[in-house]
């Protein structure tokens, strides 16, 4: 008898997607899907409403300070590509870490091959954590930006942003943090940590489709256009709007996405971050304590899993990762992440570029029966003869 | 017999090796993947597995060669990983440690199937 599928794969998104989300998301959809803002009728009227709406839930959840500086993208690689060539201009310098996913990596290394651009990247401590005086240390005159995620998509671990954001602070160099893998879970107030701008994307934690994400940006922030096109106003000028949020959203929104969002929000906030996170973190904790003793099963940082998010990268001996997640696929009916999860200076730091890991990333709902699951499925593998 | 690749006909800067058996210039990708699947066949898969610590291929382990040559052709890729294990008989545990490699190194590539790209 088959079993049902174990998802275990919630760091790269959430699945399922609660109902409540999908049914809420797909009425007003039907109900309101014309071209949000850009009409004068009732109903494009109404549907702006629901945006301007969605901006100021968005806001109130990161500790905005203003809804018009909610920006709306694709996801928070778009988003992390709108700040970066919004910010950076030839010369500047910016200060990373290792810890970061290609969706920060690639944009600076790109910037940097064409010679606009010089970054550093602060190292992790053995647990994965970036101490925030390795960040302030390479602040130079002319740095630009600070990019830190708030939590590693492969280590799991919660990096100390409000330190971060406050020796940012200190040198007057905002701060642009990825909460891809922490929004949803961990809650990071903005103006409490100094925090110029986040990038979230809708899909993980927050339980909208994918699709959704944006870019949240303090007013003091001078991000300029990147993109230009129709915005519904100033539509004399041929010169793109300065005028926020339409700045940075050229053409038509993802309204979909954007109902998805936003009744994503008042799921997790219905339910409650704090429930949500210790909900994972007992599933995380059960999975880490049931591969304890197993000398085959190579785990990652996981000695602690305070500042943790419900990420478990590890291998097992001698097993190719992408065969173990086959062999667990077909064999046992769980999804993983295998690979080196877009994230390739951590695996470089944790000694597993060459082949890369296993990912297990409880979820909202799992159970402690996934859970289980997977601890027994581990148990069995064995790498080739 | 094969003959060792040379340094003058390996082409790094297109990631892909290439190798003479019986007369017929091969190519490889740098994880010993066939560059072209067509490329493959019988005598060349018989000299790749004792290269790779397997002194012959059984009936089990052509049924698993052929399986996912026949799969790949007809649907324009490698099987997913459930029907590899419908259509071999085999759950992949147990593939994995019926090729030297596993799946992706021993079975696949002996089979002379695309290198896999996925997140790497």
């Amino acid at each position: 008898m088959p079993h049902r599928l174990v998802y275990l794969d919630n760091a790269a998104t959430t699945f399922p997607k609660p109902p409540k989300v999908l049914e809420a998301m797909f009425s007003k959809y039907a109900e309101l899907g014309v071209s949000p803002g850009r009409g004068s009728y009732d109903l494009a009227v109404q549907a702006g409403d629901a945006v301007a709406e969605a901006r100021q839930k968005v806001a109130r959840f990161f500790g905005a300070l203003d809804p018009d500086r909610v920006i709306f993208a694709a996801n928070a690689t778009d988003a992390l590509n709108l700040a970066s060539h919004g910010l950076l201009r030839p010369g500047d310098h910016v200060v990373s870490t290792v810890l970061e996913h290609n969706s920060v990596l690639r944009p600076l290394h790109h910037f940097r091959e064409r010679g606009w651009i010089s970054y550093d990247l602060a190292p992790c401590n053995g647990q994965g954590f970036v101490d925030p005086a390795e960040i302030a240390a390479r602040i130079q005159p002319n740095t630009r930006l600070v990019v830190v995620t708030h939590a590693s998509n492969v280590l799991g671990t919660v990096q100390p942003i409000q330190e971060i954001g406050r020796r940012c602070a200190e040198r007057a160099v905002p701060l642009l943090v990825d909460v891809s893998q922490s929004a949803g879970i961990i809650p990071l107030d903005m103006a409490a940590s100094h925090v110029s701008a986040i990038a979230f994307t809708g899909h993980k934690s927050l339980f909208g489709p994918t699709g959704i994400g944006g870019l949240v940006i303090h007013p003091n922030l001078d991000v300029q256009a990147s993109r230009f096109g129709g915005t519904g106003i100033d539509s004399r000028e041929l010169a793109h709007t300065p005028t926020f949020p339409h700045r940075l959203e050229a053409g038509t929104i993802n309204l979909m996405g954007i109902l998805g969002l936003s009744a994503g929000l008042d799921y997790i906030l219905d339910r409650g971050l704090a429930d949500i996170h210790h909900h994972e973190i007992q599933l995380l904790t059960r999975l880490r304590d049931g591969l304890a003793d197993m000398t085959h099963v190579e785990m990652y940082c996981a000695s602690s899993l305070a500042d943790h998010v419900a990420v478990l990268t590890l291998n097992v001996q001698d097993l190719n990762p992408e065969d173990a997640g086959a062999i667990l696929d077909a064999d046992f009916d769980i999804a993983v992440r295998v690979g080196l999860h877009c994230a390739p200076l951590v695996h470089r730091q944790i000694g597993t570029l060459h082949r890369g890991a296993v990912r297990f990333s409880p979820g909202l709902f799992n159970t402690s029966e996934d859970i289980d699951r997977a601890i027994e499925a581990l148990a069995s593998l064995s790498g080739p003869a | 017999m094969a003959e060792e690749p040379s340094r003058a006909a390996q082409f790094p800067e297109l990631g892909r090796v290439s190798r003479a058996f019986a007369g017929r210039e091969i190519f490889f990708d740098l994880e010993g993947f066939f560059w072209e699947a067509k490329d493959w066949d019988e005598e060349i898969a018989t000299i790749l597995t004792r290269e790779s610590g397997l002194a012959e291929l059984t009936e089990i382990h052509w049924k698993v060669l052929r399986f996912l040559r026949e799969y790949y052709f007809y649907h324009g890729r490698a099987p997913l990983n459930r029907h590899l294990k419908q259509g071999t008989g085999l759950n992949l545990q147990a593939l994995e440690t019926l090729f030297p490699g596993g799946i992706r190194l021993g079975a696949r590539r002996l089979a002379g199937l695309p290198n896999p790209k996925s997140c790497f």
